[in-house]
């Protein structure tokens, strides 16, 4: 006997499906996402692909304009720097670096954060305030800032610089964690969960955490664009990574000297970091439109 | 309203006492002596060393060590520069006006340009209007500001010559320092070539303040566009309307009161964002505030004068922060809730 079907009609998507349809209808943010693969992949192979080496002079060939200028050689795609070496293999390079330990720090940034912000939304009295008002204390002063302090205790160098962002993005996981699970703690579902026996660390596990990560991977491009921003700042106050490596804020302060002379030498890996920076920023907006537009229906 | 600001106070106070003891404990985490690092002076002989432990009651234990750095912190001793020997409490009144300069009006700049744009873009939401306003104003944060300040230089400085790359004025004109920011020291002077010097200073401040304001301009847009989206989507603004109340009348009366208030202390988040990147800014520009002092410092590893320019920048965010709060408080009652931390 052919049962009436009336529910396998209508297709219902999943939330993380949901998402990406509602993604994929932003087609600037699509475009940020297909850059962001772009500098993934130039990331991880392009170091692979590229004839020199970051450090490779070749003292025939200084200050050679990019090749699509008149004094150009295509032998060097965006020209050379002072000392010979090829802009673009040491972008690429420098994305590898500047993008990787982006990632890294954000990575232990959050990790950190969300747990002692889960704590933080847990607990009551005394010390949930103690917590709050030393976040808020904080979360005043801008991460550079606070990243440019812990540098001048710890000493330049790439290393340290890492440390400094880390601990500068701390504070924001801490603060968006907490407000969530302290919201998502009054509701029925948890409630009820709780009525079941579930202690507060099931409960976070199981129950808050699937909700939580979305929000989490919003507010994680964002602390990546931060980061990738302030890194290569220290990167071009002298402060983070040092000279001849080829992170993208250090090649830019290098090219400081020849900035009149070979112009290019400036404005290429500053637009790397541009474009990098753009297209996290397009793929976080995008997916915050996605998850709003998802949590109103 | 007096236990509101009475909380606040309570939150300035403890976190500025909690930003002392960061910066006295810092003299012990840096490298080196802590007595140099707390004095600047480079010990020399015993009997002096002997001398300035006692100035700073090392001896007596780290409490009243503490105590004693407190109160010549408020009397303003911050001790002298390693490097230039000079007292850091007068170097820093002497450069903090020339940073907050800059970032005063690169913030009323922001403000000038964001608000209606923001505003617009956030009426007129999910059109065109608004998807290119949002477009640019993406853009403009993803600029990394050194870059963009080296930019401005290539093509406004060196390639067309328009305006001048570095400093706060051209050396001809002597300006007798009094307030430290520039604009009114002009004013207030009794020059011959008052004009002309004027003239210099804008032009020497047109490059920084720009690269400045580019950034913060597009974080105001966006964080004003959320809010009247927010505000318009609500049931009061429907109301409104149902009443029977122009659109105009709507917009004045309901829509920005509510749009723009709640956002005030964020807007404030926007001057510490715009302080560090003076910071940046400053060093590219060769502008003689605190953040090129400070970075300097760090450059010659100069201790006692990284933990007082860290005080002092981390001093003026936290008070600046802590009174817009207090500001909106008073004039915007629907926050008290929050005053009260109640969630």
């Amino acid at each position: 006997m052919p049962r009436p079907s009336f529910y396998q009609e209508e297709y219902y998507p999943s939330p993380m499906r949901h998402t990406w349809t509602d993604f994929q209808r932003n087609h600037i943010a699509l475009a940020g996402l297909w850059c962001l693969l772009f500098f993934i992949v130039a990331a991880f192979l392009g170091p692979f692909l590229v004839p020199y080496g970051p450090l490779q002079q070749n003292t025939d060939m200084l200050l050679l304009a990019p090749a699509w200028n008149v004094n150009g050689d295509i032998s060097h795609l965006f020209g050379t720097d002072s000392l010979g070496r090829d802009i673009l293999s040491r972008i690429i390079h420098g994305c590898r670096i500047t993008l990787g330990t982006s990632v890294i720090l954000v990575l232990i940034a959050m990790l950190v954060g969300c747990s002692i912000g889960a704590y933080a939304g847990i607990s009551r009295g005394l010390r949930a305030s103690v917590i709050n008002h030393l976040l808020d204390a904080i979360m005043a002063i801008p991460t550079l800032l606070i990243a440019i302090i812990i540098v001048a205790i710890l000493g330049t160098g790439l290393l340290n610089s890492m440390w400094a962002i880390t601990l500068a993005l701390i504070p924001q996981f801490i603060h968006q964690t907490r407000d969530l699970v302290r919201r998502e703690f009054q509701k029925e579902y948890i409630v009820a969960a709780r009525l079941d026996g579930a202690s507060n660390h099931r409960l976070l596990v199981k129950d808050i955490l699937p909700n939580m990560v979305e929000v989490l991977v919003v507010q994680a491009t964002m602390a990546l664009s931060v980061a990738i921003l302030d890194i290569s700042a220290l990167g071009f106050l002298n402060l983070g990574a040092q000279s001849p490596s080829p992170e993208l804020g250090t090649m830019l302060s290098e090219a400081l000297d020849t900035a009149y002379a070979a112009p290019w030498s400036v404005a290429l890996p500053g637009a790397a970091i541009f474009l990098m920076v753009l297209s996290i920023n397009l793929v976080g907006d995008g997916l915050r439109t996605a998850l709003k537009n998802r949590l109103l229906q | 309203m007096l236990i509101a600001i009475a909380r606040r106070l309570n939150l300035l106070i403890i976190t500025l006492f909690i930003l002392c003891l960061a910066s006295y404990v810092l003299a012990f985490l840096f490298p080196g002596d802590a007595l140099t690092n707390l004095s600047g002076i480079p010990a020399l002989s015993a009997d002096q060393s002997h001398q300035l432990q006692l100035m700073y009651a090392l001896n007596e234990g780290w409490f009243s060590g503490f105590w004693t750095y407190l109160k010549l912190t408020l009397n303003g001793d911050w001790g002298v520069s390693l490097n230039s020997q000079t007292p850091i409490f007068e170097d820093i009144l002497k450069l903090l006006p020339a940073s907050l300069e800059l970032s005063l009006y690169a913030m009323v700049i922001s403000l000038v340009v964001g608000l209606p744009l923001g505003v617009l873009a956030g009426l007129k939401h999910r059109s065109y209007t608004d998807m290119s306003i949002l477009s640019v104003s993406l853009t403009g944060f993803s600029f990394p500001v050194f870059w963009l300040s080296l930019l401005l230089i290539l093509i406004f400085s060196l390639q067309l010559g328009y305006l001048p790359m570095s400093g706060r004025i051209s050396l001809l004109f002597d300006i007798p320092h009094s307030t430290g920011f520039i604009l009114v020291d002009i004013l207030r002077s009794e020059m011959p070539v008052k004009d002309a010097a004027l003239f210099d200073a804008l032009r020497h401040l047109v490059l920084p303040t720009l690269s400045l304001s580019i950034v913060t301009t597009a974080l105001v847009i966006r964080l004003i566009r959320r809010s009247v989206v927010t505000v318009y989507a609500s049931d009061f603004i429907k109301a409104a309307y149902t009443k029977g109340l122009s659109h105009s009348q709507v917009f004045w009366r309901h829509g920005m009161k509510n749009a723009l208030l709640p956002i005030m202390p964020q807007l404030a988040m926007q001057f510490t964002v715009l302080l560090t990147n003076a910071m940046i800014v400053e060093v590219i520009f060769s502008w003689p505030g605190i953040g090129e002092w400070l970075i300097q410092a760090i450059y010659q590893r100069d201790f006692p004068a990284i933990r007082g320019g860290m005080l002092a920048v981390s001093a003026v965010v936290v008070t600046f922060t802590i009174s817009v709060e207090l500001l909106v408080r008073i004039l915007y009652p629907l926050n008290k809730r929050q005053f009260y931390a109640q969630t």
